[in-house]
């Protein structure tokens, strides 16, 4: 993450404004990330690729000289809900049941994903130009990929809390807590899930093509939200979209600041030992909406 | 009589749900003891409690004169505390045989001289039969009917001789004669080995043919306890219920 | 120690069977006038297969399905290469504290992680591997002598006390090795231990409820696949004689479990054949690394949705479903 462009007079307090932009986005991840765990019940280790796959499209779209957000965000959209559409119907729902094939699997895609984009765009990384800022007050500067990447993912979490609360949303929340009821009262919960998948797939995506400008794009750059997203699953679960945007905004936040006063190879490595120390700390994890049980 | 097994005052709560609030019983040895209640009533969660699963918030349990209250439950099954589930949970790859030698191995420590000798394989053959299940004894579990994975876990929670067994609804959703060997092998269980059971049911009938004694609980607490054959009286729901299954 | 299998055993012996078969054939194969272009990469692939090996006993046998692996291997390849060129140690002594090393690690990962169920294990253990391969991508420092830049992707170099190793050592060596560990895991498979490990597999809370103390169980598994991963590590260090980034690799961790999904998980015998089959496949066709990883996951994802045993472990359990008539009730 490129942190205060050139020449800012208060570093620290631009970081904290794009780290609170960056972090809407995550949070639209991280959203999309536990929906499918409540939804089609499976930790998607695939995830953080859809990002990547956004950030590239809106690379793809530059280069051949589009610069819009909103297309770049359209067109990934499209192409990740596809492929989610795709991943989810013929892999993710048949292996369901099986732990093993859904982790090794799911990351076995984001694996694969990662090579196709390394052997199509190089491992180096590329960059979209940052554009020039919009306005800019006492040394900060707010340019255009935070505006919009931020309206756009407050907005979508908004419709998604709302989705949930209204009786559109009722058969996801049915599938998420009584599964048996929802399949008896005839709904076709296997196609709920893969569009579930497919959709929260594409929120992945458009997420990565809004912060496409303000980020490093190369094949691994999933990595990073895939594990913040993680954390938010582990740590609050299927909460409340307000928990998880609050979460991730912080979490963000938090590698953001570690990459700009240790050193920018640890904002990975702190989301990672936060996983690890998490997972120390609440072995239980989220056993209770993975399924529960009846001793 | 002598006590085996003594809960004292044990309460669990889940967040604001109080699911046990002080409940006290016990099993004397060789006495065959009845759990009845209402679906929700704390049944399980009390086995799931005795047998060392979860946990109490509160309260203390004995066996054989021993605090076992923070033991783990595979190390009171070393002592002689076995339990079966209602859902019964198989190893699917493995075959009945060594299901049941998993809890043998297992459940017998200091008997290493004898792990894998004759000694083990006729006592494991001798588990089988009484089970029913030699004849499915190469069989992988997950090819098992439901009545046969009951004997299973039956299998499994009798092959180390232990001194109590929880029963946990094991004679719901059973074949006729399924449900008659299980009650017959339960009375020979404890006519000849001497083995208490404290048995949870739902089931009133149940409990009047096989318990010496029964415990009622509703709402987390003990309603009721006394002989079985005064039961229709004392608790007309559970006689109506009884009925009714 | 091992416990009477009888009539589980079929699928070990025909494993032993085909096992020595292949080691009599590899035992022979460089006197066929192999190059050494090709013994070189069927020593890597003797080592890689140890490896896979390592990672069924964590992920197949005792069912924690580990995505850090690579860990262990890097652990030993690192401290041989520390222990060797900083410290000065000789190659043996570092050799061994790099295994006692890997067998500590094992145990504590393995103790944290029992306390963990299903995908939080796989969580857990990727997010330490990823974790070590961050540590060692971002330190580089100049060498005592000479000022080479070490560290980060390129490594560290491994002392060894031989100049230009002749490659028919290494391959014997390392075919040794691989043949041993093999023994040695199908044996402890085999073992009481390799049954409360399966139990613990196919349902913990059962294993519990039968006397099975899970958590020293699952301890042990990961103490023991962590030693043998770090033996193969061990190995890679002598043979390659460089210790980099790739040897703490997500893709590395990876390509164990996907050699377990295609062998058949938990059979040992399997994942160790899927290994050095692909390896010696692959590597032999002469692709890119991208494309090698390309075709990895992509046979992994097919074996996952159409065979989910493994192909070995599926077919079995066809052949058995057919003499049983389909199963069902007695």
């Amino acid at each position: 993450m490129d942190p205060a462009g050139s020449a800012v007079s208060h570093p620290v307090a631009q970081l904290l404004l794009d780290g609170i932009f960056t972090g809407s986005s995550y949070a639209l991840i991280a959203a999309g990330l536990v929906l499918i765990l409540g939804v089609v019940k499976v930790v998607n280790l695939s995830h953080g690729a859809f990002f990547t796959l956004g950030a590239y499209t809106a690379f793809v779209l530059s280069a051949r000289g589009v610069d819009s957000p909103a297309a770049a965000a359209l067109l990934a959209a499209v192409i990740a809900f596809a492929f989610g559409v795709f991943l989810g119907k013929s892999f993710i729902n048949p292996v369901r049941s099986h732990p093993f094939s859904v982790a090794v699997g799911s990351l076995g895609f984001a694996i694969l994903f990662e090579q196709a984009a390394q052997m199509l765009w190089g491992p180096h990384p590329v960059s979209l130009t940052l554009g020039p800022p919009l306005a800019s007050a006492g040394g900060l500067v707010l340019r255009r990929w935070g505006v919009v990447s931020f309206g756009v993912s407050v907005a979508l979490l908004g419709g998604l809390s709302l989705l949930l609360s209204s009786r559109l949303g009722l058969p996801l929340k049915l599938i998420a807590e009584e599964e048996e009821i929802a399949g008896s009262v005839g709904m076709d919960v296997e196609k709920i899930r893969y569009l579930t998948f497919a959709a929260a797939s594409s929120a992945a995506a458009v997420a990565g093509a809004l912060l496409a400008p303000a980020t490093a794009i190369t094949p691994t750059m999933g990595r990073a939200p895939l594990l913040l997203s993680l954390i938010v699953v582990i740590a609050s679960g299927m909460e409340t979209v307000r928990a998880t945007f609050l979460l991730a905004v912080g979490l963000g936040l938090l590698s953001n600041l570690s990459a700009y006063f240790i050193s920018p190879g640890w904002s990975y490595g702190t989301l990672l030992a936060g996983i690890c120390i998490l997972l120390v700390l609440r072995p239980s994890g989220l056993a209770a909406s993975m399924g529960r049980r009846d001793y | 009589m002598n006590e085996l097994l003594r809960a004292e005052g044990i309460e669990k709560s889940f967040g604001a749900t109080r699911v046990l609030r002080g409940i006290t019983l016990s099993v004397g040895r060789g006495e065959r003891v009845g759990l009845l209640g209402p679906n929700g009533a704390g049944k399980t969660m009390l086995a799931n409690i005795l047998s060392g699963l979860t946990p109490p918030d509160r309260g203390r349990i004995l066996f054989d004169g021993r605090e076992i209250t923070r033991m783990p439950m595979d190390a009171r099954f070393r002592a002689g505390l076995a339990r079966t589930f209602q859902i019964p949970g198989p190893y699917p790859s493995l075959t009945v045989l060594d299901s049941v030698r998993v809890a043998m191995l297992a459940g017998r420590p200091g008997r290493s001289a004898e792990r894998g000798g004759e000694r083990l394989e006729e006592d494991l053959e001798a588990v089988l039969v009484r089970t029913g299940l030699f004849g499915q004894r190469y069989w992988p579990a997950a090819k098992l009917s439901q009545g046969c994975l009951r004997r299973l876990e039956f299998a499994r929670a009798i092959s180390c001789r232990p001194r109590l067994i929880l029963l946990d609804e094991i004679f719901s959703a059973l074949s006729v004669k399924d449900e008659g060997d299980l009650s017959g092998l339960l009375r020979s269980l404890h006519g000849e080995d001497g083995i208490s059971f404290l048995l949870i049911s739902h089931n009133p009938l149940i409990l009047e043919q096989m318990c010496d004694r029964v415990v009622a609980i509703e709402d987390g607490r003990v309603a009721w306890e006394g002989k079985p054959a005064d039961l229709p009286e004392v608790l007309p729901w559970a006689a109506g219920h009884g009925h009714a299954s | 120690m091992s416990a009477p299998r009888k009539p589980g055993s079929p699928p070990y012996r025909a494993a032993t069977g085909v096992l020595a078969l292949g080691a009599g054939l590899l035992l022979f194969l460089p006197l066929a006038g192999l190059d050494r272009f090709f013994l070189d990469i069927l020593t890597v692939g003797f080592l890689l297969a140890a490896f896979a090996g390592s990672w069924d006993i964590v992920g197949g046998l005792a069912g924690q399905v580990s995505l850090g692996h690579a860990l262990f291997f890097g652990i030993a390849t690192y401290a041989c290469a520390l222990l060797t060129s900083l410290a000065g140690w000789p190659f043996p002594a570092a050799a061994a504290a790099a295994l006692l090393l890997c067998a500590g690690a094992g145990a504590a990962v393995g103790a944290l992680a029992a306390r963990l169920t299903g995908p939080f294990v796989a969580l857990f253990t990727l997010a330490l591997g990823e974790l070590a391969h961050e540590a060692v991508l971002g330190q580089t420092f100049f060498s005592p002598r000479g000022g080479y830049s070490w560290g980060g992707e390129g490594g560290i170099p491994v002392a060894l006390p031989w100049r230009d190793l002749s490659p028919w050592a290494s391959y014997y060596g390392a075919l040794a090795f691989l043949l041993l560990s093999t023994g040695l895991m199908l044996r402890i498979a085999r073992s009481e231990r390799g049954l409360f490990w399966a139990a613990i597999s196919g349902s913990e809370l059962t294993a519990r409820a039968s006397g099975v103390d899970v958590s020293r169980y699952k301890t042990e598994a990961f103490l023991i696949g962590g030693l043998l991963a770090g033996a193969a590590g061990v190995g890679f260090a002598a043979h390659v004689g460089r210790a980099t980034a790739a040897d703490l690799s997500l893709e590395l961790s990876f390509q164990a479990a996907t050699f377990a999904a295609i062998g058949g998980r938990g059979t040992v015998a399997g994942p160790v054949a899927a290994a050095l089959l692909l390896h010696v496949l692959f590597q032999g066709s002469g692709l890119g690394p991208a494309a090698r990883v390309l075709l990895y996951a992509s046979a992994l994802l097919l074996v996952l949705r159409f065979f989910p045993s493994g192909i070995a472990g599926t077919l079995r359990e066809r052949a058995r479903a057919r003499r049983m008539g389909g199963g069902g009730t007695p």
